[in-house]
Order: C-alpha cells, then structure tokens, then sequence
C-alpha cells in the first residue's frame, strides 16, 4: 500500500555505471522540492560488475527509513528486474529499455506497471552519449511523480558544473527527452508528489554529518586508515582538508593511525580517527593508552558485519558490547551511537568537546546504514563555538621540578600543560604512573590513580543526554540504539496508520556512561517492551540488563546484513500483541 | 602504608651496570644541552623496553608509549606543533621488530623526527629472547636451538627506503656519538641512528671486545651524499662500519603540507568555526 505523500523510487543497474550519481541526482532534486528524504544504497564490495541499488524515500513529513514497497523501480540492466520483484506491486512503475538490454518483460511475469523507455536511444538523439541514459530515467522519474524538471536541471549544473557548461548542457537535454517522452506517451503524471514551497534541507550522510560536526567541534588533524564503511570520513576530511584549515593523515596502519592521533592530541590538538570493526581491533591497545595517560581521543567506528572481514559493504550493530569495554583494564569512556546524521552532527561535535572536557576516550559508533545512507538535517546555524579546556596558561614546576599532570583532583579532571610550555614537563605514560607521569609500582600511586580515573566516570554521568523517548500511549515499547531508530519509528507510523496500534519508542543514542535512570523508568512503566538490534545476540539487551538489572525478553534481532525494514518491525509487534 | 613518593626526580637509572643505556643517555643529554634549543622545546618520545625506561630519567617532556609504537606518537606530535624538536628512544625490537610498518612508512614520509634505536640485539627487558638483529643461529630464550632468521640490515633498509639522515655509531663512544646525535636533531627529516649497544646480561658474546673487533668508522673518503656507497656500507658483511653513511636535504613531510605553511597547527585556532563554506554542497 503506498503511503500517502511520499515516493519511493530506486535504480538498479551494474557496479561503475553511475548508479550512485544518479541516485544522488534524483534525492537532491526531490530535496529542492522541500521534501525530506531518506536514501539508501546497496553495493558488493567490488568495483565493476556487481549489482548497485539506490533507493530515494521523500515524504513531507519525515523520512527516516528505507521502505520495501516502491514506486519506480528503474532497471538499467536485467538483474534489477530479477532481483527486486519482491518490492513491487500492482502500483509499481518498472522502467526498463528493451533496445539496450534485450529485454523480453512478459519473462518476468512482474506484478507491476511496466514502461519501456529507449534511455540510450534517447540520450544519443538528445546530443550525449550512452553514459548519459541514466539522466533520461531521471527526466522521466521528473514526469511521473509530476515534478519540476527545471528543479533537476539546477541540481545537474550544481553536480556537473565542474566538468564545463557543455557537460552540463548535455546531461539536462538527456532528462528532457525522457520527460518529453514520458509526456508524450503518458500524457499526464501517474502520481502526485507533495511540494514544500520555500523549504530547502541540507542532505548528508551519516559519514558526511559526521565530517561536519568533527570540524565544527573544532577537529584539528584527523587520522585514519581506509576501511569500509568508515572510509568516506576520510575521504570528505581530506577534500575539505584545506578549507576547513585541518590537517588530515592517511597512517600506514589503524596502530599507526591512533597513535599519531594520541601524538597530537598530547601536544594540543583536538584529534579524531576513524575506522570500522575490524581497524578498530587494531586500535584497541592504544585505547587503553588514551585512558591511563588521560589524553583526549575521539575514535569513529562504523560497524558492518563481522566477525574478522564479514561483509564490507553491509550493516551490523554486532561490535556493541565489544566497544564498551575494548582495550585493557577499566578506565573512563564515552560511547555515542547517533541515530540519524542530525545527531551524527551534534553528537560529532560534542565528542570532541567531551574528550577534551573530560581527557579521555569518546567512541561514536555507527553503523553502514548511518554512515552511507543519506539523510535531511537541519542547522539553526553554521557558526559554532568552541572552548578549550584544561590546559594550564600559567604552569608552575613542584619542587620535584616536574609539574604535578596528574595531581589528583575533587572531580578526578586535572590541569594539562602542552610540550613547548616553559614549567610544563611531565610523562605521558603508558606505564601507571604518579602524579608527575612517573612510572610507578606502589600499590597506593596505583590506587589513587585508578580512583582519580574513576572519579572522571562519576562526572560523566552528569553529561547524558535524555534520550528518544515517544510515549504514545502504546501497548508495547521498542526499544533499539543508533541507527535502528529509523526503522522502528517508521514503524511506528504505520502500526498507527494502518493497523491502529500504539506503540513508544526508546532509542538509545548514548550507550556509555548509561543513561540507566532514563531506562530504568520507562521499563518500569509496566508496559511490555522489546529490543530491536542489528545483532543475533540481543546485545543491548545484555547491556541493559547488566546495567539496570532488567531482562528484556523480546527480542527482534536481524543479521543478514540488511537494516530492518519498517514492515519487518510491524510484523513484529503484530505478532506479539497477538493483532 | 607509607604513602611517600621517590625523593629524587627525575629518577636515577635502573639500568644493569655496564649497559650501554648510560652512556647513550649521557650523550643524549649533552646534544640536547649544546643543541642551544630550549629544553621546552623537546619531546622525547619513548618506546618500551630497557632504553624507553630513560623516560623516568630524563627532566624533559616525555611521551612514554605502547611497545613498537613510538614513532606515530613521534610524527603525531611534529605535526601538531613542527616547531617541536622531536626524538624517538627506541630498541632494536621496537623499531625494527614490532614497530617495523611505522619505521617504513615514517622513513619514506621525511617526518622531521630523530630516531635512535639502541640496538643492542636482543629483547632485554624481557630477559633476552632473540631481536630483528640477532646473527643468525645464536641461541637465545625464545630460539634455544639458534635463531634461523637471517638478521636485519636496517640501514640498508633506510638507504633504499628514502631515510635523509643514516649514521650508525657506538653507544660507548660518548662524545662521537653525543656530536651526531646533534646533527640528527638539526637535521630536517627522518633520521636514524641505529646506536650499538652492549647488553652485558642477555648478550655477554657481543661485548666491548667483540665491538672494538667488529666495528669500523668509515673511510674519511666515503661520500655521504652518494646514495650506491652508502648502500654498499650498509650491506658489508665483514664488519659493522660507523659514522654517517648517508644525507641528503628533501623537504620534511610537515613543509609539504600545505595547511602547516604559515603555522603550527596547535596554532590554527578553532575557537569559532563557520561551517557555511562547507555546507553549499549539500544542499
């Protein structure tokens, strides 16, 4: 059943023919429309010759997940008419081109509207090239959701603009000719699409957001080693290296990568690295580095499935109770698992605040579903502030001549000093150490600086957010973390809509410290509640339970590698309440 | 429970007598002295093991790390603040063991840091088991039949590798050592000195004989800036030569980044960002 006031429209087509720029094209045109969207993508881990998805959700009202059910499919190869013939129904446009790909339809048997557009016959008549049939499927889409095709010719000269204005000419004439041909064979929009007038969203990322927020909290130098999905961090960091006045480091590996970033940050630098599961076990001993010598770090890891290589390209929240607890010993940690690349944003920039507040460890974990999928966010504004803390301006040596780093303090947070400061000097250590940063062995030097660290984590706690709480008045509670929240809020929706049953939802964006009051109360509410999570474990649940000593026995857990659809979630609830 | 911390910093050494540690510390602490730089100035980073346990004897910032790990934290700090003089205390585990990919990889990056690698051919901390270095067929703790590992030759590995300042001295030899030492610090780039040294506990062969007999300071005619002489010298079997076997000027990695042209980045202030720059493209 299509929702109303929102489309949903994917393309399909062979690894390195543009599948992605043309998905981008279409969400930023659909953007200009004042719709939010949600955009979803599927890939192997190869370069040329897999199966590429890109699936745009828009809805004036929110779009927070990717839904099953489409409107268009646009299949630029036989494969897409394979592989997708579970998404759609009798009210599904398929777009398919019969010259190009040789395709005989009735083979199918698809239970959908079928149209056959000439894409690559179009874009030679229209002046371009092959490579420019893509844009034909794009004018066209313009048409049948009734769209304004003036609106998709900005968004190509803003893509395309670089490469000349004739590139651009070209690209906007292919989209005219397969609007024009869908005008003169259709005659007439076959759907409506809302439009927001005077709204105009900025879309990112998760990856993308998080590039933001880590140079709006004032990120100095970013290190990393490329690992999927974390890599395009990286790569944003670097193209806007120099406008954003950062410094960025391709290391030699993740160890390499964290400990320059502990380098620098010990000589004054706000520093963040970032990497996926498998980088972040490299990186697990240099955490423990971060905690014992008390030098701020901000780590990114976005999971995918594991364990050891998994699967690259796909989504996973299975490293959870790993993250809380990596590295050696106990010390200090804040983990943060944003849910949408609005908090991705936010949660960036306060990680760097938070690491430099507290000297310690902040983690942001993400997942291949936040980091790549593409998502509307707002800002008030585009200037942040940001403060420095805890560096002594005016050190003074002890009599030892060594200035006291590590000095125990009420709150457990000290004063640092930063290498070129005269009276500053101290030991960074890895070793436990004393108050000026000398290794040492008593057993009492090492209690009161496991009790300093300690105290940290009290203060800590000061600091959680409330987290995403929907009472609805429902008849069970969901809860999940991080990116999941999508899923089970449009879930949400639909239980409400269409099967007139409440639920309220619990997302957890802050795991570490836990926001174990919060969760506490809404799971004493004598509602009953279930977890959502990307794990074949139920990991929050065991994090729950460990924390507020309350079993959540229902669980709804997924492990393929696909995120969780909203109809999954409803089906779920469904069968629970026995409705 | 008598809760008093040690009388003295920093620290007196706790190094086995007759460690070579002594004198490299000796010659260490006179370079800094007559490098005329102010010891603000100085991080020394240190790797763990029997040289990185300097770290609680030196009044100097210090940064002491995980094992094979201190070069990044090295090339990290000269790039928050390349007005920094930066020095790695490092063994021949670490630097060419443990820490091997770092040394690689900083080497060819001109990272404007000065590492000395006290090379004394075995882990010794942890009471001797073989290292990178140790000759061929020598029983140690963890090869009690002989090592079968041919050793390194970490200066022909930073000849090929693109290393702009090569020397190798011995550690008992202060003042010659103190001197190149200096010229390291001043050097702008990667430069190592792999620094020979005796361990008299866990290598009682290789001892001050054995080093008067094996060493050999290299030809008053070798030509430091010859690439093919120095890589010659860097291969000999025979003996063990001395001196500086190569140098040349190439830009530091830090000259090269083009944020870091007018200033440190510590120095690069974020205390208001404006994002609006960045965000046209998102639209």
């Amino acid at each position: 059943m299509r929702i109303p006031n929102t489309l949903n429209w994917k393309v399909g087509g062979p690894a390195g023919e543009g599948i992605m720029t043309t998905g981008l094209i279409f969400s930023k045109a659909v953007s200009r429309h004042g719709l939010k969207v949600f955009d979803y993508t599927e890939y192997p881990s190869l370069i040329t010759g897999g199966h590429n998805t890109y699936q745009v959700y828009a809805s004036q009202h929110f779009a927070t997940s990717q839904y099953q059910t489409l409107d268009i499919l646009i299949a630029l190869d036989k494969p897409t008419l394979d592989l997708h013939s579970d998404e759609l129904t009798e009210n599904t446009l398929v777009i398919f081109d019969v010259e190009d790909d040789k395709i005989n339809i009735e083979e199918y048997h698809l239970n959908a509207k079928v149209f056959n557009l000439p894409m690559v016959r179009l874009a030679q008549e229209s002046g371009g090239s092959r490579v420019m049939a893509n844009n034909v499927a794009l004018g066209a889409s313009m048409f049948v959701f009734g769209l304004d095709l003036q609106i998709l010719f900005g968004v190509i000269e803003s893509v395309f603009g670089r490469k000349g204005p004739e590139v651009v000419s070209k690209n906007q004439n292919a989209a005219q000719f397969g609007y024009n041909f869908m005008l003169q064979h259709l005659g007439q929009p076959m759907m409506t699409s809302p439009k927001v007038e005077g709204k105009n969203y900025l879309t990112m990322t998760g990856n993308e957001a998080i590039s933001m927020g880590a140079i709006a909290g004032g990120l100095q130098l970013y290190t990393a080693y490329p690992m999927t999905p974390s890599s395009s961090v990286l790569h944003v960091l670097a193209a806007k290296a120099q406008d954003a006045d950062i410094v960025v480091k391709h290391a030699e590996d993740e160890i390499g990568v964290i400990n320059m970033a502990l380098g620098a940050s010990y000589a004054g630098v706000r520093a963040m690295v970032g990497s996926s599961g498998g980088g972040f076990c490299y990186m697990s001993e240099a955490l423990g580095l971060s905690g014992v010598a008390e030098i701020p770090l901000v780590v990114l890891e976005s999971m995918r499935p594991g364990p050891a290589l998994g699967m690259p390209t796909w989504t996973a929240q299975g490293d959870l109770q790993f993250i809380i607890t990596a590295s050696q010993d106990e010390f200090p940690r804040f983990v943060l698992a944003p849910s949408d690349a609005q908090e991705a944003f936010e949660l960036t920039r306060l990680a760097m605040d938070l690491s430099e507040k507290y000297q310690t460890l902040v983690i942001l974990v993400a997942d291949k579903l936040l980091s790549e999928s593409r998502f509307t966010m707002e800002l008030d504004n585009t200037q942040f502030n940001n403060v420095r803390h805890g560096i002594d301006q005016d050190p003074q040596l002890a009599e030892t001549g060594f200035y006291p780093r590590y000095q125990d303090t009420e709150n457990g947070i000290g004063q640092r000093t930063i290498p070129g400061q005269p009276n500053g000097y101290y030991l960074a250590n890895s070793y436990e150490h004393d108050k000026y940063g000398f290794a040492s062995e008593e057993g009492w030097v090492r209690v009161e600086q496991v009790d300093k660290r300690a105290k940290k984590f009290e203060v800590m706690k000061s600091e959680i957010l409330p987290q995403f709480y929907e009472d609805n008045g429902g008849e069970m509670t969901l809860i999940s973390f991080g990116s999941t929240k999508g899923a089970v809020v449009a879930a949400r929706e639909l239980l409400e809509q269409q099967h007139n049953i409440k639920v309220n939802v619990l997302n957890l964006s802050w795991i570490w410290p836990f926001p174990e009051q919060q969760v506490t109360e809404v799971l004493n509410n004598g509602i009953p509640f279930a977890v959502v999570e990307g794990n074949s474990t139920g990991q929050l649940a065991k994090i729950i339970r460990m924390e507020t000593g309350i079993k959540v026995e229902k669980k709804l857990l997924k492990y393929d590698g696909r995120p969780f659809y909203p109809h999954e979630i409803v089906q779920f609830v469904r069968n629970t309440l026995k409705k | 429970m008598t809760k008093a911390l040690p009388q003295k910093y920093p620290f007196l050494p706790t190094w086995c007598p007759g460690c070579g540690n002594f004198g490299i510390m000796n010659a260490i602490k006179m370079a800094i002295v007559k490098s005329g730089h102010p010891k603000e100035k100085f991080v020394i980073v240190y790797d763990i093991g029997c040289s990185g346990n300097m770290s609680d004897f030196l009044d100097l910032y210090g940064f002491h790390g995980l094992h094979g790990r201190a070069l990044p934290p090295a090339a990290g700090i000269k790039l928050a603040n390349h007005d920094l003089k930066v020095i790695v205390v490092i063994g021949d585990g670490g630097c060419y063991g443990e820490g091997a990919t770092h040394f690689i990889n900083l080497m060819r990056g001109n990272h404007d840091i000065t590492v000395l690698v006290h090379d004394n051919h075995r882990y010794s901390l942890t009471t001797g088991q073989m290292s990178p270095t140790t000759d061929q067929g020598t029983a140690t703790k963890s090869t009690p039949e002989g090592s079968i590992e041919v050793p390194m030759k970490p200066l022909a590995l930073a000849v090929s590798n693109h290393a702009t300042f090569i020397a190798r001295e011995f550690s008992g030899a202060i003042p010659q050592l103190s001197a190149r030492i200096g010229e390291a610090i001043n050097h702008e780039g990667f430069a190592l000195i792999d620094m020979l040294q005796v361990c008299s506990v866990y290598n009682p062969t290789q001892d001050l004989k054995w080093y008067r007999e094996h060493t050999i300071g290299l030809d008053e005619n070798h030509d430091s800036s010859d690439k093919a002489a120095a890589w010659t010298q860097a291969m000999r079997e025979d003996k063990l030569p001395v001196g500086l076997f190569y140098k040349e000027e190439r830009p530091a990695y830090h000259a090269l980044v083009s944020e870091l042209q007018d200033s440190t980045l510590i120095n690069h202030q974020k205390n208001v960002v404006e994002l609006s720059g960045l965000l046209s493209e998102y639209y």
